[in-house]
């Protein structure tokens, strides 16, 4: 069993898949696997190519909590955590 | 309750758990609905009709026809038209039974506070996080529930916020979106809207709610999924509370 990921909206429609398990230690680490599989992914996730910070338009939730609430993108995970991915709406 | 409140109401108090004490709980009970737009179009028409007694609605807009795509509590007569005085006057047609009051006045820090006075729920229909920020605050002091939904496209979120009992919308949503001119389908905010109605007279009624420590996120009105959600201790609005 590694880290449960689920995506939302853009995200699942440019990876094409809903949800997945990954091997990964950290957000940060899963953050680059998910862009490794596609380019828009990461242009999508991240403010820049050095990969140094999250684009505001990315909503992280591991466990229930916010990883802004945590360690921001270097929060540790463990085998069994759920990270879930899925962008801030607004509109009413 | 009179026979007319009998018949009208008859076939949700046949649900098991509503009843007449379920209807009278609802009647005596007053509802804020912050913004009259795509959200709080559907959410005030369900709410008055479900015999909620008392809507008070704040807007301070006007209706345009871009908005007629989503925003069914206005008609095409109704352009140029105050939104909060003009949909106090269309919730009447549904039902003149109950109160109905518009407050047509922006929500800022120094309104808030009287906006809320005497409700006993806020139904969070803005359409930017400013001011879902002032609702949570004042949600969370005053401890009166929060339901909470947002749209973008096809695509919605929503969640109940019991002050004390589950995260607030701070410990959800840290950091606003930017604001735009966000893309919608009318029926994606009246989806959410009714998930909405459905939380406020559960939370009313006493049936409990479903979205406590739940975010429901739903994709193109066909997927639904719950996240579960945790209050964080280290959050500026509701931490020590």
């Amino acid at each position: 069993m590694g880290v449960r990921v689920k995506l939302f909206a853009g995200f699942r429609e440019l990876l094409g898949y809903k949800e997945t398990e990954f091997s990964v230690k950290s957000v940060r680490e899963l953050l680059e696997k998910l862009s490794s599989e596609n380019e828009k992914m990461e242009k999508k996730l991240f403010k820049d190519s050095e990969k140094l910070e999250i684009n505001n338009s990315v909503n992280i939730i591991v466990n229930g909590r916010r990883i802004e609430l945590l360690d921001g993108i270097e929060t540790e995970l463990e085998d069994g955590d759920t990270v879930a991915i899925f962008p801030p709406i607004a509109g009413g | 309750m009179n026979d007319r409140d009998k018949t009208r109401y008859d076939r949700q108090m046949r649900i098991d758990g509503f009843g007449e004490e379920g209807q009278k709980k609802l009647k005596s009970s007053k509802a804020l609905i912050a913004g009259a737009g795509g959200l709080g179009s559907p959410v005030s028409i369900y709410l008055a009709v479900a015999g909620m007694g008392s809507l008070r609605i704040v807007d301070n807009d006007e209706v345009e026809l871009s908005n007629l795509n989503r925003q069914i509590l206005y008609r095409e007569k109704d352009i140029n038209q105050r939104k909060a005085k003009t949909a106090e006057k269309n919730l009447k047609k549904y039902n003149r039974d109950i109160e109905i009051e518009s407050i047509d006045e922006e929500i800022t820090n120094e309104s808030i506070r009287e906006i809320v006075k005497g409700c006993d729920v806020i139904v969070d229909c803005m359409d930017n996080y400013p001011t879902r920020y002032l609702l949570n605050e004042v949600s969370i002091e005053k401890e009166i529930p929060l339901f909470h939904a947002a749209v973008h496209g096809m695509e919605g979120q929503a969640t109940t916020i019991i002050p004390g009992e589950t995260p607030c919308l701070k410990c959800i949503v840290p950091n606003p979106p930017p604001k735009e001119t966000f893309p919608v389908l009318g029926a994606t905010p009246g989806l959410l809207a009714c998930i909405q109605v459905h939380e406020v007279i559960k939370y009313l009624v006493g049936m409990g709610v479903s979205l406590k420590n739940k975010l429901l996120i739903t994709e193109k009105g066909a997927e639904f999924e719950t996240l579960e959600i945790s209050k964080s201790p280290e959050c500026e609005i509701c931490g020590s509370k």
